[in-house]
């Protein structure tokens, strides 16, 4: 189960708008207590695909990126919890490709669809421990605020 | 001794800690200690003998694949970062499989 505060929702969905109709992405940062995870932060990254004319359907976060969220959730005394990416004009559902590239199992994949520059559905998906698919989690939206919220970098 | 950062996804392979001092003076021997002593943790960071592909290791934010690899010297109060790179994309699309 992965627990989003109701702005933090709304910043993802509007990078996924900014991005569009280039794949946007970033990271979940949070606590992780007894299987749910809570965020309290998230971390838009550049989408690193080597192939600007691909980006529309693909996404890389750099490791360089990962770094500097796994920095700033240290000194906020958390740490990665997840991944965001948007699915320009597709549905929200983890793909092969999602699957091929993915890290470990224990974070939550979440994906928002933006429908020619809309931002739609945003559902959430963990990896089998065995790396053999995805399956989708539960989000609970959050109505009250975060504690705080970190600065887009792009 | 060594210090490892633990991501906050393998944690509960490693006794829920969030780093663990590590006997060893070189990265390789850092991460031997540590897959020693929580073996569950193995898996995640290996297929086979060496890393998995999405499995980077950071010394003081420098990816030691640029230093000396496993080889790489560490001092006693060294901190490793293990850092996950992550792709992805939509089910259409004719972009190559690279990452």
């Amino acid at each position: 189960m992965l627990l989003l505060p109701l702005d933090l929702l709304t910043q993802i969905q509007a990078h996924g708008a900014a991005s569009y109709p280039l794949e946007g992405c970033g990271l979940l940062l949070g606590r992780q207590e007894d299987g749910q995870r809570m965020v309290e932060a998230v971390f838009p990254v550049p989408n690193t695909w080597p192939v600007e004319a691909e980006k529309p359907v693909r996404f890389a976060i750099a490791p360089q990126d990962m770094l500097r969220a796994e920095l700033a959730a240290l000194e906020r005394g958390s740490g990665v919890i997840g991944v965001f990416h948007s699915h320009p004009d597709h549905e929200p559902v983890a793909s092969p490709r999602d699957l091929a590239w993915a890290a470990w199992s224990g974070y939550s994949y979440l994906i928002t669809q933006v429908v020619d520059g809309v931002p739609a559905a945003s559902r959430s998906w963990q990896l089998r421990t065995d790396r053999s698919g995805f399956v989708e989690e539960e989000v609970i939206i959050s109505p009250s605020p975060a504690p705080r919220a970190m600065a887009e970098r792009e | 001794m060594p210090t490892i950062r633990i991501p906050t996804p393998l944690r509960p392979y490693a006794g829920n800690q969030s780093q663990i001092a590590v006997a060893g003076n070189t990265v390789g021997a850092a991460l031997d200690s540590l897959t020693n002593e929580y073996p569950a943790l193995r898996q995640h960071l290996y297929d086979g003998a060496t890393l998995r592909s999405f499995v980077n290791v950071f010394l003081n934010q420098e990816d030691v694949r640029f230093l000396e690899g496993p080889e790489t010297r560490l001092a006693e109060d060294d901190t490793l970062l293990i850092i996950p790179s992550i792709a992805g994309g939509t089910p259409a699309g004719g972009g190559n499989d690279r990452v």
